[in-house]
């Protein structure tokens, strides 16, 4: 929904970015750019290199090479405070020793803001994140989902060029979660700059962010939609991280086949297999109901146990598995490359 | 009862002393029955100097050295905090060292230092000895303090475009507040008791702090131990020491404990 190139120059642009201490590279020649009012949810597993990137952009760590621009202008050697970023952290951060009030106004008070300009400023944020019951408490007292709620105000009170949020939902209970996920995605859109989301848990990249970047080791694996990457992995690593249950791997000599659990298949041992499809026969292990649909665990000797989604169970044990050739992902067995081209027509 | 014997251990000495230090000589030695008197702290106040100018030399060496010891201790711990983690290993084993360095071998060295100075019979100046004495312990308590507050909230006020000056006034320091009474309340504890280098370093009898002033009481006559005059000497020179720890006890209390409950 966001063009990159055509608006990368208001938004945040990485050029080459690199973090390494010692011999160790921490992030990889990392480029991209985020656009005024786009969420890019940075995704991968823990030290992925994310939440480094992360504190490069907010200068709290300095760039080994690579350039930060942001609205045009390099930051890169700026101290934090002159990035005009704000940032929420994944303990929130909130200053356990002032009340929500102090919390939001300490910043401003200290930049020598007028009294009661600030007072209109955290009316106005406290407001925003239905905060005012709690304004005179002290962090202590506040549920999990205040506190967060406190931390992205004072965050918003900054009217900051950049937002960067380092998984600010990971430390609330699932539930809760889920519901705020929509509320977030609607308050950091409405401010308008690049936001830096990052996240280890896809459902949230996937659900919060307009395009995600998939890091691996320090370096940039896949930059896209969810629905790119889900549907057109550039790798492996990327199709194995994405999706729940997660994609079957099944070996074909020097390939891997990638076979998401939607796209199987199953019918009875023994069936006739359609033209243009591939199957294998196994035995049902166990079935996960959830009620909206049933994951079938089938034992294929020889290739491991494959995780079939489907809108009701088989209910015999020996069962076929099959699917149509044209949809399933090819990666290079020893590298996980992606192989152009999935079926291959002259075996049918 | 457990907490009634708890409580009779270590208050016990303390009334004991309360209580000798309200009886007269003669019922102290078990040569009469007495009765109560004040006469001991009216000589204690009456001496010359007065008692209380020796507490009050007490309080000002205290004072001082405490302030001298923070005010060092506190920048210490916060670099050491915040080093990377291999020099810092090596300069918190090097701090460890000189807190476990035997004080009585500088003793004679103090003492030149005192004389080619000229720091002898100067109340102030015994804060530096102390200050120096108790710095190392100061530091690893203090370090270890630091440690325990989540950098990340050194880094949310950071990024609120707060200085160094300002991170420390508003963020740090407050949270460090429990830790630094409890250090601050060691290192006066500490001059509050020393004996020798307060015995040497002060010959004047109007500057003479409280240990010192106390063995003057102690060794004044051969033939008799003036135990009332000395239970009452006990009793005023532990005052200030109580009125200080119920000042600072919350904060005393959740110095002490700090670190050992996370979150």
């Amino acid at each position: 929904m966001t063009n990159s190139g055509a608006t990368g120059f208001n938004g945040l642009e990485l050029h080459g970015l690199s973090r390494r201490v010692g011999n160790h590279t921490l992030v990889d020649q990392l480029s991209l750019q985020v656009a005024p009012g786009e969420i890019l949810a940075l995704l991968g597993p823990s030290g992925c290199g994310k939440s480094s990137t992360l504190r490069l952009i907010a200068g709290l760590d300095p760039v080994s090479s690579g350039d930060i621009r942001l609205g045009g202008r390099s930051i890169t050697t700026l101290p934090p405070a002159q990035r005009q970023v704000a940032m929420v952290f994944q303990s929130y951060a909130l200053f356990p020793h002032l009340s929500v009030e102090r919390n939001l106004s300490l910043g401003m008070e200290l930049r020598g803001m007028a009294r009661a300009e600030i007072k209109r400023e955290l009316d106005q944020v406290l407001a925003l994140m239905q905060l005012q019951e709690q304004r005179q408490r002290k962090p202590a007292e506040l549920s999990g989902g205040q506190r967060q709620r406190v931390a992205l105000a004072r965050a918003l009170i900054r009217r900051p060029a950049l937002f960067l949020l380092d998984e600010p939902m990971s430390n609330l209970d699932a539930q809760l979660r889920d519901n705020l996920r929509a509320e977030l995605r609607t308050l950091l859109r409405s401010t308008g700059v690049p936001v830096v989301y990052v996240t280890h848990d896809q459902h949230e990249a996937m659900g919060l962010a307009d395009r995600i970047a998939v890091l691996r080791n320090g370096r940039l694996q896949q930059l896209g939609s969810a629905e790119t990457l889900y549907r057109d992995p550039a790798n492996r690593f990327v199709a194995t991280f994405l999706g729940s249950p997660s994609i079957n791997l099944i070996e074909r000599g020097d390939l891997q086949l990638g076979l998401r659990p939607e796209l199987l298949e199953l019918a009875n041992a023994g069936s006739p297999v359609p033209a243009g499809w591939e199957a294998l026969e196994g035995q049902l292990s166990h079935r996960e109901w959830l009620g909206d649909r049933v994951i079938s665990h089938v034992h294929c000797p020889g290739q491991g146990t494959l995780k079939v989604l489907s809108g009701e169970g088989f209910t015999s044990d020996t069962l076929q598995v099959r699917w149509p050739k044209a949809q399933a992902l090819r990666f290079h067995a020893r590298s996980g490359e992606r192989l152009p081209g999935s079926s291959d027509p002259h075996t049918a | 009862m457990a907490r009634m014997l708890l409580l009779l251990w270590s208050l016990g000495p303390m009334l004991w002393q309360l209580y000798s230090s309200l009886r007269p000589n003669e019922a102290l030695s078990g040569m009469g029955t007495g009765g109560w008197t004040l006469e001991h702290y009216r000589q204690l106040l009456q001496s010359d100097p007065p008692f209380l100018t020796t507490l009050l030399n007490s309080v000002v060496v205290g004072a001082s050295s405490t302030a001298l010891t923070l005010a060092l201790a506190v920048p210490c711990a916060y670099a050491l905090s915040r080093l990377g983690r291999r020099q810092a290993r090596a300069l918190t084993a090097l701090v460890a060292a000189a807190a476990a360095f035997p004080a009585v071998l500088l003793f004679l060295a103090l003492l030149e230092l005192a004389r080619d100075w000229h720091l002898a019979n100067q109340l102030l100046a015994l804060s530096l000895p102390y200050a120096g004495l108790c710095l190392p312990l100061a530091i690893l308590l203090l370090t270890a303090a630091f440690a325990d507050i989540p950098i990340e909230l050194e880094e949310a006020a950071l990024i609120e475009g707060m200085g160094l000056w300002q991170r420390l006034r508003w963020i740090l320091l407050p949270l460090m507040a429990p830790a630094i009474a409890s250090s601050g309340l060691l290192v006066f504890l500490f001059s509050w008791n020393e004996y020798p280098i307060a015995l040497t370093w002060l010959s004047r009898s109007d500057l003479l702090t409280l240990a010192p002033a106390m063995a003057r009481i102690a060794g004044s006559s051969v033939y008799t131990i003036p135990y009332g005059a000395f239970a009452a000497a006990t009793v005023l020179g532990s005052a200030p020491l109580i009125l200080l720890m119920l000042l600072f006890q919350r904060q005393i209390i959740s110095g002490l404990t700090q670190g050992a409950i996370k979150g």
